[in-house]
């Protein structure tokens, strides 16, 4: 009952502060097309005039992609049908769960981290947002808060990755031999697909579980003004380990939402056609929808985390 | 004593009986005769077998000496020529217990008395021979000398003893667990081609040579066992100790493998493929494969369907398809009659496994099997005519594939994104086209990829061109012509190239040669286009003196086509201009440049090179047209997909913030 009231409140908080959604949304967009715009001007330089921009616009032209891969430098090397539509999330989660995001170009890899960076000091400016008697989203004090809060969240990212970095070392040294061991010794394919999977499906939980940990070592720091980030993760540590229902349960709610609304943008998108300039229109307003429910989805997470842990407190 | 008189009738009524026989109901002279007993021992990983061997020298040239190739030698040392250019070629195999070496040891050998010569023990004769490159520890190929020459048209019969231990799957053979897959085992005789024994070491990019004849093989071991091999099954005899004895028989065919499991789900089909004609499939499969059953066997019916009717009718009584251990690591291999397919345990519909690699293999049995092409020297012969043959077949029985990734190890397929059947190789070929020509010896190419690039990809290439150049009806002749002259001969390229030019009537070889002994890139492209009102009239024309034109409605137009490449083809380019007239021309393509002056009443729309798109080895499909105006729609239609994965992604790394 905890988690749903819980979830409602924050619900509510999310949606008196729709605006702060929206900052979120134009920076993520901003900050994506950065990159998009030298990626516009390869495709447009491959495409030409020649007759492949008609076929990639009515659909994919094969043989043309083939070609652009073959030639493909640093950030093309990217472009594939396998982001399209479903694709484009199976990709982002393979590569995180799989941490084969190591072999992305390396601009992408440097561009991903100054993202990461930046949504710490944004985390700032949400919390604060959240940190009001009545939520109401201002950028200046928005930027204030993020601002106050950066040093410490920065702190607390860093912490993490420690965190992060043994879990990775820990599947990769640990884990990762002993599938390979079984694989090499097994009778079918099934045992070492099974065995990835539930690796995958351990990185999943522990990442998530890091995240939300680290979620509550946020909140207090402002909601407490906790200065010792050591202090901070500890109390969050025992926090999440004295109510893993009601922590766990709010957190999954959350990520069930998140699946769900991906998973109608996967069916909505592929009954899109995308092969004219109508369509193109409606599949790019839908895509940036979708972009703007996660991040909505997001700050969710931060405001009923937010208001769960008042609760409880 | 028992032992010996056995051997001795077996042998007499090989000469009196099977050979006179053979010669009537096989489908070619049968050069090279192998009857063996063998047993396998499951405990020990070995196989001791008796060899009796017929060879008949079937050239003018006499012989004093018998070539053979031992293939299992490769796997006994990490020195031997197969695994050393295995290792160059990144593939390590160290770490290798004892156990999982492989060899063939022969351990005795005799001629065995006849009409023609007296018995004679070759032990002694015998000696390592390296015909491609000097390494002493390459055991791969032993050559026995004889008292007395082979003359043309005689007959030496063999009795070889040997015992082969069976390698850990090194490549192609070897057992795994209890999956047995038992190829190129035994002591194999060379080719006694025009005077000289070709008989090379076994390297690891090349396959084999052989000569046809008949293999009648008795195999002993647990009766649990399900087997498969080369050829009909005859028959099945419970020793009742726990061991049965397996009989395989096949004439007409140049190697005999086969394969073992207590796991194999076994089924069996009478195929009729043409009326009256019909084969015996069997399906050997893996317990966790059992839902794609009807894949393999639809694909296998595929496959002998096409291959009848586009290269001869399937002329053997059974098809043995393989469904290969997980580790065994010998999917994707063929031998007459007998092929291993491989697939993942899931695939959808729209994705080609087993399909691809099952109607590959199986083609095998036309391009290396029936049209015996020697692989060590001209492996374009087999693997580009059977990539050609598996890539026409399986579009025509299931269209386009889907492009299809594997997230977490489920493939997803993209229904949005078929694959054309003209970027079949290309990709490769780009990348590799200057490395090689594709006539080299397999063992003899920069490297791996090179290998595969010109003896799989490029030749297909070549053909699928060919196919386009001479016309589908004209070509489909001249391959089923060249494919049906050559069923039981070892062709060389000429060869081809003689059937080639009867049916195009003419001479090919400036065709064929451009790509067989070439490594030059074929590239095609529109240069330039441009469309610009004609200048105004000024002066006399036609006895009228115009001052100076008030209007002009026609347009001055102009096309460049280019050759980037130093491949010389004629190629035809189509203009079309914006009221719907269309333009072809042609070009031979000899000079770099071609240009192309119209004076039209509207402008050009646009123009393309090769728009049939006959020349499937042009390397850049994309700069073979040019449109007066480009699709803007195009590029932004794609980044707003790359922009939402690049989003998401950044979003959803956040994850990583802690």
């Amino acid at each position: 009952m905890k988690i749903f009231i819980n979830f409602g409140k924050g619900f509510m908080t999310t949606g008196k502060t729709t605006k702060m959604v929206l900052f979120l949304f134009l920076i993520n967009l901003l900050f994506s097309l950065i990159l998009a715009i030298p990626m516009y001007n390869s495709l447009k330089n491959s495409l030409g005039t020649s007759e492949a921009g008609n076929r990639m616009a009515e659909s994919f032209d094969y043989i043309w992609w083939e070609e652009f891969r073959d030639e493909a430098q640093g950030l093309e090397t990217t472009f594939a049908p396998s982001i399209i539509g479903k694709g484009a999330i199976l990709t982002n989660l393979e590569s995180l769960f799989q941490m084969r995001f190591f072999s992305a170009p390396p601009l992408l890899i440097g561009f991903g981290l100054l993202y990461i960076i930046l949504h710490t000091f944004l985390a700032g400016g949400i919390l604060s947002t959240f940190n009001q008697d009545e939520p109401r989203f201002a950028v200046k004090a928005f930027l204030q808060g993020a601002g106050s809060h950066f040093l410490r969240f920065f702190a607390l990212m860093l912490f993490s990755w420690l965190f992060l970095f043994v879990i990775g070392a820990f599947l990769h040294d640990a884990l990762l031999p002993i599938i390979y061991d079984i694989s090499s010794d097994s009778y079918s394919e099934v045992i070492p697909f099974l065995l990835m999977l539930a690796l995958s499906a351990i990185t999943l939980f522990l990442l998530l579980f890091i995240q939300m940990v680290f979620d509550y070592a946020r909140i207090k720091v402002v909601l407490e003004d906790e200065n010792n980030i050591l202090k901070a993760t500890g109390k969050a540590f025992r926090f999440v380990f004295k109510r893993p229902f009601s922590t766990l349960g709010l957190f999954y709610l959350i990520f069930f939402l998140n699946i769900a609304v991906t998973v109608i943008y996967i069916l909505v998108k592929e009954i899109i056609p995308q092969s004219d300039v109508l369509t193109v229109l409606s599949a790019f307003f839908l895509q940036q929808l979708f972009i703007f429910a996660l991040i909505w989805i997001r700050c969710l997470l931060y405001a009923s985390q937010w208001e769960l842990y008042r609760y409880l407190k | 004593m028992f032992k010996k008189y056995q051997a001795l009738s077996f042998i007499l009524a090989l000469l009196f009986f099977l050979l006179p026989a053979a010669s009537q109901e096989t489908f070619c002279k049968q050069i090279a005769n192998y009857t063996m007993d063998v047993t396998l021992d499951t405990e020990a990983k070995m196989i001791k077998a008796t060899e009796v061997l017929s060879w008949t020298n079937d050239t003018g040239y006499s012989t004093n000496e018998l070539w053979f190739h031992l293939y299992w030698n490769a796997f006994q040392n990490n020195m031997s020529t197969f695994l050393a250019e295995a290792e160059r070629r990144g593939r390590s195999v160290s770490g290798l217990k004892k156990d999982d070496w492989g060899y063939c040891r022969v351990e005795s050998i005799k001629v065995v008395a006849n009409p023609y010569f007296q018995e004679y023990d070759l032990m002694p004769f015998l000696e390592f021979r390296y015909p491609d490159v000097e390494n002493l520890y390459d055991q791969t190929v032993f050559s026995a000398r004889l008292p007395d020459a082979v003359g043309p048209g005689q007959t030496i019969l063999l009795r070889i003893e040997f015992e082969s231990k069976i390698p850990r799957p090194i490549s192609r053979t070897g057992v795994y667990k209890d999956y047995y897959f038992i190829a190129q085992w035994f002591p194999k005789i060379g080719v006694f081609q025009d005077g000289r024994w070709n008989c090379h070491q076994y390297h690891s990019a090349s396959e084999y040579f052989a000569d046809y004849g008949t293999y009648d093989v008795r195999i002993t071991l647990p009766s649990s066992f399900v087997v498969g091999a080369t050829g009909e099954h005859r028959e099945k005899i419970d020793n009742g100790d726990g061991t049965a004895t397996h009989h395989f028989y096949q004439h007409s065919v140049h190697e005999f493998a086969w394969t073992a499991s207590p796991r194999f789900l076994e089924y069996t089909e009478n195929y009729e493929f043409t009326p009256g004609k019909q084969t015996e499939i069997t399906l050997l499969l893996q317990p966790e494969h059992k839902r794609l059953k009807d894949r393999y066997l639809n694909a296998v019916k595929n496959a002998i369907k096409y291959s009848s009717l586009f290269y001869g009718d399937y002329p053997y009584s059974t098809a043995t398809c393989v469904d290969p251990a997980y580790n065994s690591r010998s999917g994707g291999m063929e031998y007459p009659t007998f092929f291993t397919g491989g697939a993942y345990f899931l695939t959808w519909k729209g994705i080609p496994s087993p399909e691809g690699v099952t109607i590959h293999e199986f083609g095998h049995g036309y391009f290396y099997g029936l049209v015996g092409t020697n692989e060590f020297e001209n492996a374009w012969m087999d693997e580009g005519f059977t990539s050609f043959l598996d890539t026409e077949i399986y579009y025509t029985a299931y269209g386009e594939p889907l492009y299809n990734r594997s997230f977490f190890g489920i493939p997803v397929t993209f229904k949005d994104v078929k694959i054309p059947i003209e970027s079949d190789g290309i990709s490769s070929h780009r990348q590799t086209y200057n490395m090689d020509v594709i006539q080299r010896f397999a063992w003899e190419f920069l490297e791996g990829g090179s290998y595969g690039a010109n003896s799989y990809s490029k030749a297909e290439l070549m053909l699928r061109t060919l196919k386009r150049f001479m016309g589908e009806d004209v070509f489909a002749r001249m391959i089923k012509t060249y494919s049906r002259r050559n069923w039981f001969k070892h062709p060389k390229p000429p060869d081809f190239f003689r059937v080639v030019s009867e049916f195009a009537g003419r001479d090919m070889s400036w065709f064929l040669d451009q790509f067989v002994y070439g490594s030059d890139k074929l590239d095609y492209a529109i240069g330039n286009i441009s469309s610009q009102k004609e200048k105004k009239r000024e002066g006399w024309f036609d006895g009228e003196y115009i001052k100076r034109e008030i209007e002009t409605n026609r347009y001055l137009s102009e096309v460049i086509v280019r050759r980037l490449g130093e491949v010389k083809l004629p190629v035809e380019v189509l203009i079309v201009f914006e009221d719907g007239n269309e333009v072809r021309e042609t070009w031979d393509g000899q000079y770099r440049w071609k240009r192309f002056v119209y004076q039209q009443p509207s402008r050009i729309q646009k123009a393309v090179v090769d728009p049939e798109f006959k020349l499937v080895l042009d390397i850049n499909r994309t700069n073979n047209s040019q449109m007066r105006k480009p699709n803007r729609l195009a590029p932004l239609k794609w980044i707003s997909n790359w922009l939402v994965w690049l989003q998401h992604a950044l979003e959803f790394f956040t994850i990583l913030g802690g």
